[in-house]
């Protein structure tokens, strides 16, 4: 097993792809190529930083056609920079099975950067995200105004001169989201915040024609509670409760992730035990999330059986999290390194239970809804995504897999040893909503197949990492000799360091994949996490989706897409 | 109890008076006292979810915890027919406006039941874009604390709402208003609060005086005459 202690290896000169394709066609323009814990990153100069997302696109050997990410960093008082802002982009390729980080350098006193909206539109939102969080200016972009923050804040809240706790208040809410033509006799229907189909916090505004919607726009940022800055100040643990309450419907699987992206960070790896119990907790989380999405879908379309039958299971699976640490929803139950604590001695009969009830409960849910008239004409044929558009807008998870694309990071890049476990990958093939349904049932079976197969091999052993530098010593070593009494004090008062360095921790979450981009410069806090929400890439295409339709099918659509505000928020 | 206290008022509630008529079907009470029950039996809520405890207040409507038990089951998505809004979640600025919206669409009389550490106090938002607590803006009758709370704690809250009822007790003012836009300098932020300190004690120090919190040490000379016990 690898010490955190162990130096990270030097960068070299690599051997992908992506960076001997832009080094051959861009030249002195790529600065520099690195690499760190097997992530990729090439740096280029701000003139060719179209030019060479344009290549990682288009170029079929290389073919990053899945928009994943972008974001800004600040790098203030880091004196070996001359330029105060970086942007990154993240994008990854589905046929080549890889992820490629592609870097930029922004200066502060001309923080101007043109558009990659031409390129990705998933990039749309994103670049909002960085000019209302840093103040980056995106040249040409189609409409660069505030998106996580409204429109009476002052400053650049994510930089570091910022001070965290600087509230502006909001004196009256935006009224207009819409344009609406001069002289037009189109009616404007304003759909939440607090509507019930919106879930409360989203905010959808339709142009609409009798029945039909000629033109959408959405407001996000109704429960943007500033995990990212926040996280500039916690220690490496002291960020799990925060990821609990990203996607508040499968919260170990956000922790889960997280402890992954350090773990990386750190090169250690977690003892088999937890990781198979990591992997237990997870589908079950993944269930959970999934029963969530579906019973509030159809409830949302008038029916509310279903909703009932997969409450009730539900509790049976927050009562195995409550076994295990105590709590139902927000669980934190990992550590960086392994597992809080071990799980109770029954486990396996209590999984093997519940494996039993879920299944129970899913096809009494599959017999209510899947052959349910009502319900297949309200949602077949209705919000069709189509595989090519689908990965420009950056969907992932199930939303991607309806629309026909079999990226399931389970399977390509298995983490936590899923490479042990057989279970299969559904996908849809039309990309409409029923898929979208379908998938999330026939995804809820897989799991249960992976839970079996884990719950049958469970190993023995630690259930965290023996590592003095990551995990407290045991509780009755603390108290009976000072090398661990100290061991203790010094871990809670500095905790984890982690090496300088930029990792993308990546994991299959409840809605896709969920990625944490961590740049450590050797402290105890993160300099800057970026959370690869799902479900911002998902709502941001929304919009788009609904014009055309029926307004009905909008409530339709928004319910099976899965939004969780926490995480499009954060 | 005579026909006196009756009329009064003293008895608020009718199925707790202790004689029923002879005949068991004659029940001598205020109407006050009667609208009191009817309306801490019938209550309808209007969930204002917007995050974790959302998912906690749908926990509780489901099957298992069935709030119907309480006679509160009727969850209503338009303020004009609700009587009592669970605000469950972060409350953010850009949110803040819609919620005092639906709070003042509410007809009255009406109760608001804080859920959750966020809607309460910010919880460990303690950032830029949170509202420290939804008492800035609207009249908090219940707070119930928890990240989330168990539904348990949410049905104990409601048990309080009807205590609150009962009593005729209601919150007219936002508690927390004079906090409205605390911009944070010296009350929230640590860093804020050095900065306002090393203000202050530049100030104090242009004027002669030490920095607030140095107690100036004063050396007792030793003088066996004057101070007998000293050294």
């Amino acid at each position: 097993m690898a010490s955190a202690t162990e130096t990270p290896p030097a960068p070299t000169e690599a051997t992908s792809p992506a960076a001997r394709v832009l080094k051959e066609a861009l030249g002195g323009e790529v600065l520099k190529v690195e690499e760190f814990r097997g992530d990729l990153a090439i740096t280029v100069v701000p003139s060719a930083w179209v030019r060479a997302a344009t290549l990682l696109k288009t170029r079929p050997e290389l073919d990053f056609k899945l928009f994943l990410d972008l974001c800004a960093v600040d790098h203030l008082d880091d004196e070996d920079r001359p330029k105060r802002f970086e942007v990154v982009l993240h994008v990854y390729s589905v046929s080549g099975k890889h992820h490629a980080r592609l870097k930029v350098g922004v200066s502060e006193a001309n923080p101007r950067l043109p558009t990659l909206t031409g390129v990705y539109r998933g990039a749309n939102w994103f670049e909002r995200e960085a000019w209302d969080l840093y103040g980056i200016v995106f040249e040409r972009h189609p409409n660069l105004t505030r998106i996580l923050t409204h429109h009476h804040f002052v400053g650049h809240p994510m930089r570091k001169d910022y001070p965290t706790a600087q509230r502006h208040v909001l004196p009256d809410p935006q009224t207009w989201l819409l344009k609406v033509p001069e002289g037009s006799e189109h009616l404007v229907v304003n759909i939440g915040p607090s509507h019930p189909a919106m879930h409360g916090t989203f905010r959808v505004q339709a142009l609409m024609d009798g029945e039909t919607i000629v033109d959408a726009a959405a407001e996000i940022g109704y429960m943007h509670r500033n995990f990212e800055k926040m996280a500039e100040v916690r220690t490496y643990w002291q960020i799990i409760p925060y990821t609990d309450r990203l996607n508040y419907c499968s919260s170990f699987m956000n922790g889960h992730g997280w402890a992954l992206a350090v773990e990386k960070l750190m090169g250690i790896h977690a003892p088999p035990r937890a990781e198979a119990v990591r992997v237990i907790l997870s589908e079950f989380s993944r269930i959970m999330d999934h029963f969530v999405c579906i019973g509030t879908n159809v409830v949302d379309l008038g029916a509310i059986t279903p909703f009932f039958y997969l409450f009730r299971v539900r509790e049976e699976i927050y009562d195995l999290l409550e076994a295990c640490c105590g709590a139902r929803l927000t669980v934190s139950y990992v550590r960086i390194g392994g597992l809080a604590q071990d799980v109770p001695e029954d486990f396996a009969d209590r999984c093997r239970r519940l494996i039993d009830s879920v299944r129970k409960y899913t096809d009494e849910t599959d017999r209510l809804v899947t052959r349910n008239t009502i319900f297949a004409r309200r949602f077949k044929d209705v919000g069709t995504m189509p595989a090519e558009e689908a990965l420009d807008w950056g969907w992932v998870g199930p939303c991607l897999r309806g629309s026909g694309v079999a990226y399931d990071i389970r399977k390509d890049h298995p983490y936590s040893g899923y490479e042990q476990y057989d279970f299969d990958v559904p996908v849809g093939t039309v990309g409409d909503c029923y898929d979208r349904y379908l998938v999330r049932l026939e995804e809820i079976r897989q799991s249960l197949r992976i839970i079996e197969q884990a719950v049958a091999k469970l190993p023995g052993g630690p259930i965290i990492v023996d590592d003095k530098k990551v995990a407290l010593p045991p509780k009755e070593q603390v108290y009976s000799n000072i090398e661990a009494l100290m061991n203790h004090f010094k871990l809670v008062y500095e905790g984890i360091l982690a090496p300088p360095g930029e990792v993308y921790g990546y994991t299959e979450a409840a809605n896709g994949e969920l990625g944490y981009y961590i740049v450590s410069d050797g402290r105890k806090f993160p300099r800057r996490l970026k959370v690869r929400p799902p479900c911002f890439n998902i709502y941001q295409a929304y919009p788009e989706m609904i014009k055309g339709g029926l307004l009905a099918d909008a409530v339709a659509i928004i319910g099976g897409l899965n939004v969780i505000a926490g995480e499009l928020d954060r | 109890m005579g026909l006196l206290d009756i009329f009064r008022g003293k008895l608020t509630d009718p199925t707790a008076y202790p004689g029923v008529h002879k005949g068991g079907d004659v029940i001598t009470t205020t109407v006050d006292a009667v609208v009191k029950w009817g309306r801490k039996s019938s209550l309808w809520p209007m969930p204002f979810g917007t995050a974790c405890c959302a998912i906690e207040f749908m926990a509780m409507t489901a099957s298992h915890y069935d709030i119907a038990r309480f006679g509160a089951e009727v969850l209503r998505f338009s303020p004009r027919q609700a009587d009592l809004m669970f605000v469950a979640g972060t409350i953010v600025e850009k949110e803040g406006p819609v919620l005092k919206t639906i709070y003042d669409q509410m007809p009255e009389p009406k109760w608001v039941v804080s859920m959750g550490v966020c809607a309460s106090s910010g919880g460990f938002y303690r950032s830029y874009h949170v509202m420290q607590g939804i008492d800035e803006i609207i009249p908090v009758d219940v707070y119930v604390p928890g990240c989330p709370p168990s539904p348990e704690a949410l049905i104990a809250a409601v048990m309080k709402i009807q205590e609150r009822i009962t009593n005729g007790e209601q919150v007219k003012r936002p508690q927390g208003e004079h906090r409205l836009g605390a911009p944070g300098d010296g009350a929230i932020d640590r860093r804020a609060r050095r900065a306002a300190w090393a203000r202050e004690d530049a100030e104090r120090a242009r004027a002669g005086l030490p920095p607030r919190g140095v107690i100036p040490l004063r050396v007792i000379p030793s003088d066996p005459d004057t101070n007998p016990d000293h050294g």
